[in-house]
């Protein structure tokens, strides 16, 4: 431990305060080369790339290899009255266990140097396998245009990522295009694990009590906006489905601008939500509550037909978009869905990427037209949990 | 440094010691310390699951530490504090202050200076960037009861033998055992010591097969005698030191600092800790022939268990005689046993490799001390 200064100057007036004074320990934690965790300047930033709840994302270049970029994701923490978010703490703890293609990979763990400058509290950061590209951005530009056969690939991609997750028994809880990121050579990621949980059936017996309040408005399922709490893997389905209803539309299906017109929303293109159709509903703590269009029948087909012809790709979205989250597919079901094995089959997006050099992400994007389905350009609300102050406004 | 285990020598040869602190004060400092944060955590209702989480964290610090520059309950609360957030069970820095306050001294509260919070604060940022971010620890508790419900003998002694291995897991988290080995290990170990004294009968195991002596070469590969002893003496070493009267506090700077390497060539394979009398008393030689010799000199623990061990749910085959009928295929982890769930997933489907590529070898053959120059 080459920085453990000499401390024999340093008279010590009692034995119990033979510990460091403040400023022997502000210049040990300035000194100690923490072998773990890197400093933040081995990276050069280069562009900011977002900005949400979760605070600010940056493309930065690796200056040992100029060539290599990365994403670093700040870690807020100046309301914090409990130290390190606790939802940052989830966050990393669920990006170390998960390591598959299909999901975003955590690289490290950066710091700034403490120092006097930031009162000897270092800024921590997470640093991400660089991706070109998020969906939303895609999507919101028209001159990028998917092939039913790359359509597809993006599918099956982000279904693969979900059978993953939810095999490790983690819950993404924020399915969005913005959150989908997809690299220049066509890799699909799923990426913002700052909601993710790890879920398990139930514990001895008794129901989960997660919080709904999570997913982003538009693509939060009809389980949630009526209170369920002991929820599971359905909900990124339900997401899932969104999504891949957006690949044709290009902008989200739903765009609710309160959680009861999101319902309503929902109601008219899945059916009115009864016990008939999904039994148990009416023990929902919000079911009785919400006044909700009665006798609406399911349109999800005749809706969705005018922007997509494929009877498959159809099918498959009168599966994921279904009310009731125990008849919803699961990501295993999808992924042997006849949409990805029959002609044209899931065809690899890098050709048709490489016609697109800039990046595209929602962030950068100007905002999208919600021009198809009845909505006015709404701003994107943000996942719902409490806005501005980052990871702190997510414990629950 | 990749894994987060390290042979005696290395813990010998800790910051702590290039600080000038002598080996037993340093080991007196680490029990004191888990000791506090299982005191804590217990006194406010925190499973033993995040206390556990805790200590090795407090371990792990000062393996870059060292014990005259970080006072050990204030790292020790910063351990807890994180270990709450990480295990779910969060607590607010103030209340296990508060806790810490009721248990502590004056003079050893007066190393939580003048603002206790910030000083908590400061060093969780500490802690964090020196543990990695390593999170997720697993520990020997979720290995003992999987172990247990493979076993077969009578119910009665079955049960009281879990407690009692449970308890030495417990007190196994004053020691160095959790930088030193895997928590399947541990769990192995402290099954055998228990087994041994509370004279419990294993008779049958499922998942066995021909190749199996003992029922733990089902779990665990190449796990010597001599390895299971060392490890056993270890925890049974907590109980006869007794606490000595010296200060609590680190002795003065000008104390000479030890020199843990003159000795250590001697002590090439004895077990190292600060009172060996035990390891005459116990004769725990290799035993293929009798693998369930219970050795009355041996103390019962004596300290009492602050999280006793949950009952084992009795499993059929448990109780269902006789066991060649009921002996399950000799797959590895017979799928009536109901495991309990894991604290966390498994990163992928197949089973992780048991040793980590970089922990050391599954037996005591890594020399402990290199050759000096």
């Amino acid at each position: 431990m080459q920085n453990m200064s000499s401390r024999e100057n340093n008279h010590n007036p009692s034995p119990s305060s033979a510990a460091m004074t403040i400023r022997e320990k502000e210049e040990y934690i300035s000194n100690f080369n923490f072998p773990f965790c890197d400093e933040s300047t081995k990276y050069e930033k280069v562009a900011k790339i977002g900005q949400g709840t979760f605070g600010e994302v940056f493309k930065a270049r690796d200056k040992s290899n100029p060539k290599k970029f990365v994403a670093m994701k700040k870690v807020l923490m100046d309301n914090e009255k409990e130290g390190f978010p606790i939802t940052a703490l989830r966050e990393i703890r669920i990006l170390q266990l998960l390591k598959h293609e299909n999901v975003v990979n955590l690289i490290e763990i950066c710091r700034t140097k403490a120092s006097q400058a930031n009162r000897y509290r270092s800024t921590f950061y997470l640093v991400f396998d660089f991706c070109e590209h998020d969906l939303a951005g895609l999507l919101s530009n028209v001159n990028v245009k998917f092939s039913l056969g790359e359509i597809k690939k993006v599918m099956q991609q982000l279904l693969n990522g979900l059978y993953y997750i939810h095999s490790n028994q983690i819950l993404h809880r924020d399915m969005k295009a913005a959150n989908v990121l997809i690299t220049k050579n066509g890799v699909l990621k799923l990426a913002d694990f700052g909601l993710a949980r790890a879920f398990s059936s139930s514990k001895n017996g008794q129901p989960n009590r997660f919080t709904n309040r999570v997913v982003t408005l538009w693509y939060r399922p009809p389980e949630l906006l009526l209170g369920e709490r002991n929820y599971g893997p359905p909900v990124d389905l339900w997401g899932a489905g969104c999504i891949m209803a957006e690949m044709w539309t290009r902008s989200p299906i739903m765009q609710g601008n309160s959680e009861h017109q999101q319902l309503t929303l929902i109601s008219q293109l899945c059916g009115s939500i009864t016990p008939l159709c999904w039994p148990g509903v009416e023990s929902l703590e919000l079911y009785k509550k919400m006044d909700l269009p009665p006798s609406q029948k399911r349109k999800v087909r005749e809706r969705l037909k005018p922007y997509l012809k494929d009877p498959y790709a159809i099918d498959l979205l009168d599966k994921l978009l279904v009310l009731d989250p125990s008849k919803r597919a699961d990501s295993d079901t999808a992924l042997n869905h006849d949409f990805f094995w029959t002609d044209p089959m899931p065809c690899e997006l890098a050709n048709m990427l490489a016609n697109h050099t800039q990046s595209m992400f929602e962030f950068l994007a100007p905002p999208r037209r919600a021009s198809q389905m009845r909505h006015h350009s709404l701003p994107r609300p943000s996942t719902s949990a409490l806005q501005d102050s980052g990871y702190q406004d997510r414990v629950f | 440094m990749p894994g987060w285990y390290y042979d005696k020598k290395e813990i010998r040869n800790s910051p702590s010691a290039q600080d000038a602190l002598d080996f037993d004060t340093e080991m007196r400092y680490r029990k004191e310390g888990a000791r506090f944060i299982i005191d804590t955590g217990s006194k406010m209702d925190l499973g033993y699951n995040t206390t556990a989480t805790g200590v090795v964290y407090f371990h792990r610090f000062y393996m870059f530490h060292s014990f005259r520059q970080f006072p050990r309950y204030v790292t020790a609360c910063c351990c807890l504090f994180l270990a709450g957030k990480v295990e779910e069970t969060p607590k607010k820095c103030k209340d296990i202050i508060k806790t810490a306050r009721g248990l502590l001294s004056d003079e050893k509260f007066a190393t939580f200076g003048m603002d206790p919070k910030e000083e908590v604060m400061t060093l969780e940022r500490i802690l964090l960037q020196t543990i990695k971010f390593d999170l997720q620890v697993e520990h020997p508790y979720s290995y003992l009861i999987k172990y247990a419900k493979c076993l077969k003998g009578d119910k009665a002694k079955l049960q009281k033998m879990v407690q009692m291995a449970w308890t030495f897991v417990n007190d196994s988290l004053c020691t160095t055992l959790a930088l030193q080995w895997e928590p399947e290990i541990i769990a192995v170990a402290l099954m055998y010591l228990a087994g041994k004294l509370s004279k419990f009968e294993v008779l049958d195991w499922s998942g066995r097969n021909p190749r199996h002596l003992r029922w733990w070469d089902v779990f665990v590969e190449d796990v010597t005698m001599d390895l299971l002893e060392d490890i056993c003496h270890q925890v049974l070493d907590l109980y006869s030191s007794q606490p000595t009267a010296v200060p609590d506090s680190p002795p003065p700077k000008t104390q000479s600092a030890p020199t843990p390497t003159k000795k250590s060539n001697n002590d090439q394979d004895k077990i190292e800790t600060s009172d060996s009398s035990n390891n005459k008393a116990i004769q725990m030689t290799d035993m293929a022939p009798y693998q369930y010799q219970t050795f009355t000199t041996a103390p019962p623990p004596t300290y009492p268990s602050v999280y006793p061990a949950p009952s084992i749910p009795v499993t059929p085959h448990l109780s269902a005689p006789p066991p060649h009928i009921s002996a399950p295929p000799p797959s590895v982890f017979p799928q009536f046993v109901n495991h309990p769930p894991p604290t966390f997933p498994p990163v992928t489907g197949a089973a992780p490799p048991f040793y980590p590529p970089a922990a050391p070898p599954p037996q005591n053959q890594r020399p402990f001390y290199q050759p000096q120059p």
